[in-house]
């Protein structure tokens, strides 16, 4: 708890204000399938998981399939391209706060990767004029050095890339076909 | 009241050993076994609903995470309490109460040991007077316990026998945490946690969950052999901040108990959310419990304490006796709050012969 407040005047005589500041300290132990899953960006790999009875692949990978409610374990594991598509994206205006990073607009985007069966959000693109962002562009994984490589210990709705993947650049490639990530577009 | 029964229960095997699991991985096989139990499919649930506190886990939206768990595509009807998986049983019971739905499956869930629990249970108090004073759950309870000790006449031994019994009941259960088999002297030997309150009168740290079925009218009968039917469910409620209370009594489970009918008809078992040795005196006695009664045959919470499953697991053992045709008549309980500030009590029946 903070110091208090100097006395200040108000309506019906002095105050004293108190300000209260919480902190709560958590202990965060890594999901061994997380720590697989880092281990394998460490060496440039992305793996996912086939679900057994439905087939979707699902990147990052879990222990079960959360819409047939089976498990999912190492032998349905399977690696993936770091080369795929964008399914949807939000041009994002940076308030400065205290703290704030970003000063200039940019780019994140949700990209199908070839193979999987899930879109990952929350990925930057780079590379691209802003004007140029579009659903169907295909991109590929730009990697961090080796020793940036870093997982990331996930929360409750799972885990991403990290620092290992920096963003995803354009490939080059003709855009995809609309109909080929119909269902995943918002 | 419409016929529902309690027709599966599985619970999460707590250890001593912090899970690394996320909250929904721990959850999974728990589900899938209550499932299982059941007899039902997943799309015969007519609605889910589960419990959990995303303070305990420090996760935000851990409660969303958790109902990947459920397999909810196509879509699902479900809701969740930030409270005890017991008070989802009770939402659970009240929309099948409604009519219209037949069948619900209800889970509760906590991970426990990630933060430091007299902190994180600081925030259930109120804002203004006891939180900036950091009052933790141990030590409010070792107020209560005190007041209870002079208004009883009840010493520490006392405490320790009921400590004792709890750990040495334990050992027959292997989802138990912390079980021996030890006598109130050995647990007089250890060191106040906050006097009275001895580490022994107090609960282990647990990670862990539950999950039940409920069922309503024969169907419970056709996937059941011993469905454990609720013939009485009612939850209480006192003020919250604890200095308005009487902590001598428990008003809210007295009245929660009378309005379940517990007094109807003799108890067999009893699984009570007795946390600190000293609830269990508060709670037989608002309830009326004789020494006959079988009081946390499981061990109780002073065994295993799966915040936010603990009550639930009291309602799932509560129902388990009467399953596998141990007790006929048993009952569940479930506090929230501090010093037992809010009290649930179930009363199951099996079919009689």
């Amino acid at each position: 708890m903070s110091d208090t407040t100097e006395v200040e005047e108000a309506e019906g005589g002095p105050v004293r204000f108190m300000q209260q500041h919480i902190a709560l300290d958590y202990v965060m132990r890594v999901s061994p399938i997380a720590t697989r899953f880092a281990e394998g960006l460490h060496r440039g790999v992305i793996l996912g998981r086939r679900c057994p009875s439905c087939s979707l692949v699902f990147v990052p990978p879990r222990t079960f399939c959360n819409i047939c409610t089976v498990a999912m374990g190492d032998s349905q594991e399977l690696e993936v391209t770091d080369r795929g598509m964008v399914t949807a994206f939000t041009i994002l205006t940076p308030i400065q706060y205290h703290g704030q990073q970003e000063r200039q607009d940019y780019a994140l985007a949700s990209i199908l990767l070839d193979g999987a069966d899930g879109t990952v959000g929350q990925q930057r693109l780079l590379d691209l004029p802003l004007e140029q962002v579009r659903t169907g562009l295909r991109v590929e994984a730009v990697w961090a050095s080796e020793d940036d490589r870093r997982g990331d210990g996930g929360g409750a709705m799972g885990f991403g890339f990290g620092s290992a993947i920096t963003g995803w650049k354009p490939t080059g490639e003709p855009d995809a076909d609309p109909a080929s990530y119909a269902e995943h577009a918002l | 009241m419409r016929d529902v029964a309690v027709v599966s229960f599985a619970q999460a095997p707590t250890s001593s050993t912090p899970v690394s699991d996320t909250e929904a991985q721990m959850l999974f096989p728990v589900v899938a076994e209550a499932m299982e139990r059941s007899g039902l499919r997943r799309d015969e649930i007519g609605f889910t609903c589960s419990g959990s506190a995303d303070y305990l886990a420090g996760q935000s939206f851990a409660f969303v995470g958790n109902l990947e768990v459920t397999g909810a595509w196509p879509p699902i009807s479900e809701s969740h309490v930030e409270m005890d998986g017991a008070w989802a049983l009770y939402e659970a019971w009240v929309h099948l109460q409604s009519g219209h739905v037949d069948s619900a499956l209800v889970f509760g869930s906590g991970i426990s040991s990630r933060g430091d629990l007299r902190e994180v249970l600081c925030l259930q108090n109120d804002p203004y007077y006891l939180m900036p004073l950091w009052a933790d759950h141990v030590s409010l309870a070792a107020l209560q316990a005190r007041a209870v000790l002079d208004a009883t006449g009840k010493g520490e031994r006392d405490l320790a026998e009921i400590a004792a019994r709890c750990r040495r009941s334990a050992v027959a259960n292997p989802f138990a945490q912390r079980f021996a088999d030890v006598t109130a002297d050995d647990l007089l030997a250890e060191p106040y946690a906050v006097a009275p309150l001895r580490t022994g009168d107090c609960p282990p740290v647990s990670d862990g969950a539950a999950a039940v079925v409920l069922v309503a009218g024969d169907r419970a009968r056709e996937v059941c052999e011993h469905p454990a039917w609720i013939r009485g469910l009612d939850h209480r409620i006192e003020p919250h901040y604890p200095g308005l209370r009487d902590l001598t009594v428990s008003e809210s489970t007295r009245l929660a108990g009378e309005a379940a009918g517990v007094g109807d008809r003799p108890i067999d078992v009893a699984e009570l959310s007795s946390s600190f040795s000293h609830e269990e005196l508060l709670l037989r006695a608002a309830l009326g419990l004789g020494d006959a009664v079988d009081v946390n045959p499981s061990g109780g919470p002073l065994a295993a304490n799966p915040v936010m499953a603990t009550g639930l697991t009291r309602i799932g053992e509560a129902a388990r006796q009467i399953h596998d045709g141990h007790a006929t008549r048993t009952l569940g309980h479930a506090t929230s709050g501090p010093c037992l500030q809010q009290n649930l009590v179930c009363v199951l029946e099996g079919d009689r012969s």
